[in-house]
């Protein structure tokens, strides 16, 4: 029997496109995936995998993403906002998210969950119970809107009855998703967030709390999934060796390249996992 | 399980601020029973409960501190400066470990209760749990001063300010382990009592620091669901979980409800007595 | 604690009483000595399980990996709202389907 191969990209904004990478290197060596799973940032990677695109075209549709421009209007945005100016409820964003929601729509267009070659499974966050919930069918635009709708900074999305905020405030790398829905070797891609040394202004220690906690989340659910994962679970962490801020677009080709360099390294594993029958 | 030695008990206070004063309750529950706690672990709100239970105080005692500890004086005094400052950084000094709340009264409360005891003071061997304000990391306290230690523990992000203790900067417990049944495991625990609570969502939003502290909710029991799941499937001890229902929403701040709090606490408890009997044969 | 097997298509395997330190080696043996006599795909019902401790919930866990590792799965059926609740605490409902009934369990294979 042939082993179910599962692809999980976890949350980690810009730090997400070193999955373009890792589709490279299995590209290269002939690996087809049968589960596409993935989280906030993520989300993007493992849709325009489960679309069936090439490296390149994921790699022009996405990219794009990440320019200043997305978060324009942000620090007056807050000010207002802290300073009591500007009304701020559990439906708004510092951004508005125009800029984001164009360039995604650019991307994905009118494509459905019915357009993958592949299962896909897009982990968000709802709102008011702060529960992780599953999406495996709508619009690609508003789905993975919805799962990187990083807190304060973009409006939470509305998808039904629900207010849907990041995924990665619930569960940034949804390792458990490909567990349940059936695979056996499954390739998880995860990113600790940076943290800070100094903080100056209110947003900066939120930004810092958030990161923070998303990494200790991160952990210890990864600690979990490993203990509840009945065949293999190979951990593919690029490792950076300079600071990348959220929007640091220019750092793309080397974000890329180190995404391909750690699933290198473990290449010579899967293939032996893959060959080997269950 | 060894039949032969008799099985160390942790019991574990997890964070859930005013809520953890349900271990009153579960104490209330063991003593009536029998059962004998041989190590103690608090988190944040539980630390409070930890700390005095582990002074070997009476449970009317501890009803009577914690009272004083966590009441409305102590929870709403607010700090002008820091939240002047999150909205005019330049003016008003914004540093690193800003907090809401003035922490003076509750640090003179801690004074009054925990005064100049230390660890070392424990009838019960006691470890604190807080988390590296910089790296996140888990930092288990079991030296030094417990005033110190609880203020750490207690540091909830956006309300009460950082607390530097042995030159670390430290916060709320909960950001890295809210509730460390972990650290029962390492200490040797074989039959470990997890008393954990879920932070409470507001079902609405006003401002952006509610907005902040929403979030941080949400995190919070994440993290809570993720280490308690990895802890149940990866270790040997046996976790009795005790999870008090609450038929109201209990806030950060409701320290009126107490008594109904502890009456849950107790509640949930008398549930597993049965089972914790058999286990340790008693 | 006792297990009652209904065969069918696929089996059901009903469990009653306690799934703690005092029953778990028991539960974990029957289920995987079911597993192997290939039956691979289970359905547990749960509606009479009356209480769960960590030791019960891993050796449950180790009966979902082993049915997966021989090819199948293990679904769970109509957990009681306290051992629901203690499932979805522990990581569970993210990692393994769970189903209001055993009809419904039973129905999921057919996908």
């Amino acid at each position: 029997m042939k082993k179910r191969l599962s692809i999980v990209i976890g949350s980690g904004s810009i730090l997400c496109a070193a999955s373009l990478g890792l589709m490279r290197a299995l590209k290269r060596e002939g690996i087809q995936v049968d589960m596409s799973v993935g989280c906030s940032g993520g989300s993007l990677y493992a849709a325009s995998i489960a679309l069936g695109w090439d490296t390149e075209t994921a790699q022009s549709l996405t990219v794009d993403l990440y320019k200043t421009d997305i978060v324009e209007g942000y620090t007056h945005n807050l000010r207002a906002a802290m300073a009591g100016e500007a009304r701020f409820t559990e439906a708004s964003g510092l951004v508005d998210d125009k800029v984001m929601l164009d360039r995604l729509a650019a991307a994905f267009g009118e494509k459905t969950f019915d357009d993958t070659i592949m299962p896909l499974y897009v982990v968000v966050t709802e709102l008011y119970s702060g529960e992780a919930v599953v999406f495996s069918s709508g619009k690609i635009v508003d789905v993975t809107r919805a799962s990187s709708a990083i807190p304060m900074v973009f409006p939470p999305v509305k998808i039904g009855d629900k207010l849907l905020v990041d995924g990665a405030v619930s569960n940034p790398l949804p390792i458990d998703v490909a567990i349940k829905e059936g695979s056996d070797v499954i390739l998880a891609m995860g990113f600790e967030l940076p943290t800070r040394k100094r903080m100056n202004s209110y947003a900066a220690v939120t930004s810092h709390f958030n990161n923070l906690y998303m990494n200790n989340i991160l952990k210890s659910s990864f600690a979990f999934y490993n203990a509840a994962h009945h065949a293999e679970l190979i951990p593919v962490l690029p490792a950076f060796d300079r600071p990348i801020g959220g929007f640091d677009h220019h750092q793309l080709p080397y974000i890329i390249e180190q995404g391909e360099r750690a699933a290198a390294e473990q290449i010579p594993y899967l293939k032996r996992l893959l060959a080997e029958s269950s | 399980m060894p039949k032969t030695k008799k099985p160390r008990v942790a019991l574990v206070i997890g964070s859930g601020s005013v809520k953890c004063a349900a271990a009153l309750g579960l104490w209330k529950s063991l003593d009536r029973a029998g059962i004998p706690i041989d190590m103690l672990v608090g988190c944040s709100g539980g630390s409070l409960y930890a700390s005095t239970m582990s002074l070997g105080f009476t449970l009317d005692e501890c009803i009577q501190y914690t009272a004083r500890l966590w009441n409305k004086d102590v929870t709403l005094k607010r700090n002008w400066n820091g939240i002047l400052g999150a909205v005019f950084p330049s003016l008003f000094n914004f540093g690193d470990t800003f907090g809401m709340v003035s922490d003076k009264l509750m640090l003179g409360r801690l004074n009054q209760v925990y005064g100049e005891k230390t660890f070392a003071d424990t009838k019960i061997p006691l470890t604190i749990m807080a988390t590296d304000f910089y790296s996140g990391e888990m930092v288990t306290l079991a030296e030094g001063k417990l005033v110190d230690a609880i203020r750490a523990s207690i540091a909830i992000p956006f309300v009460w300010s950082a607390h530097k203790v042995g030159g670390r900067t430290l916060i709320d417990g909960s950001a890295s382990n809210p509730m460390p049944v972990d650290v029962a495991i390492k200490e040797g625990a074989e039959v470990i009592l997890a008393m954990g609570f879920q932070s409470p969502l507001p079902t609405q939003v006003k401002s952006i620091s509610r907005y902040a502290f929403h979030i941080n909710g949400i995190m919070t029991n994440s993290l809570y669901h993720s280490n308690f799941a990895f802890h149940n499937a990866a270790h040997h001890a046996e976790i009795i979980p005790i999870f008090p229902e609450f038929d109201r929403p209990i806030r950060l701040f409701d320290t009126d409800q107490i008594p109904y709090v502890l009456d849950q606490g107790e509640k949930a408890t008398e549930a597993q007595i049965p089972y914790i009997r058999k286990l340790l044969n008693i | 604690m006792e297990i009652t097997i209904t065969p069918g298509k696929i089996d059901v395997l009903a469990v009653s009483g306690t799934i703690d330190a005092l029953t778990a080696a028991e539960i974990t043996a029957s289920f995987n000595k079911h597993i192997h006599d290939g039956h691979p795909d289970v359905v547990a019902d749960f509606s009479n399980v009356e209480f769960m401790s960590s030791a019960g919930l891993r050796a449950i866990l180790a009966s979902v990996k082993e049915a997966r590792a021989a090819g199948g799965d293990f679904r769970l059926a109509c957990p009681q709202p306290a051992i629901d609740k203690l499932l979805k605490m522990a990581g569970f409902h993210n990692i393994v389907k769970i189903f209001p009934t055993v009809q419904d369990a039973l129905a999921s294979f057919g996908d």
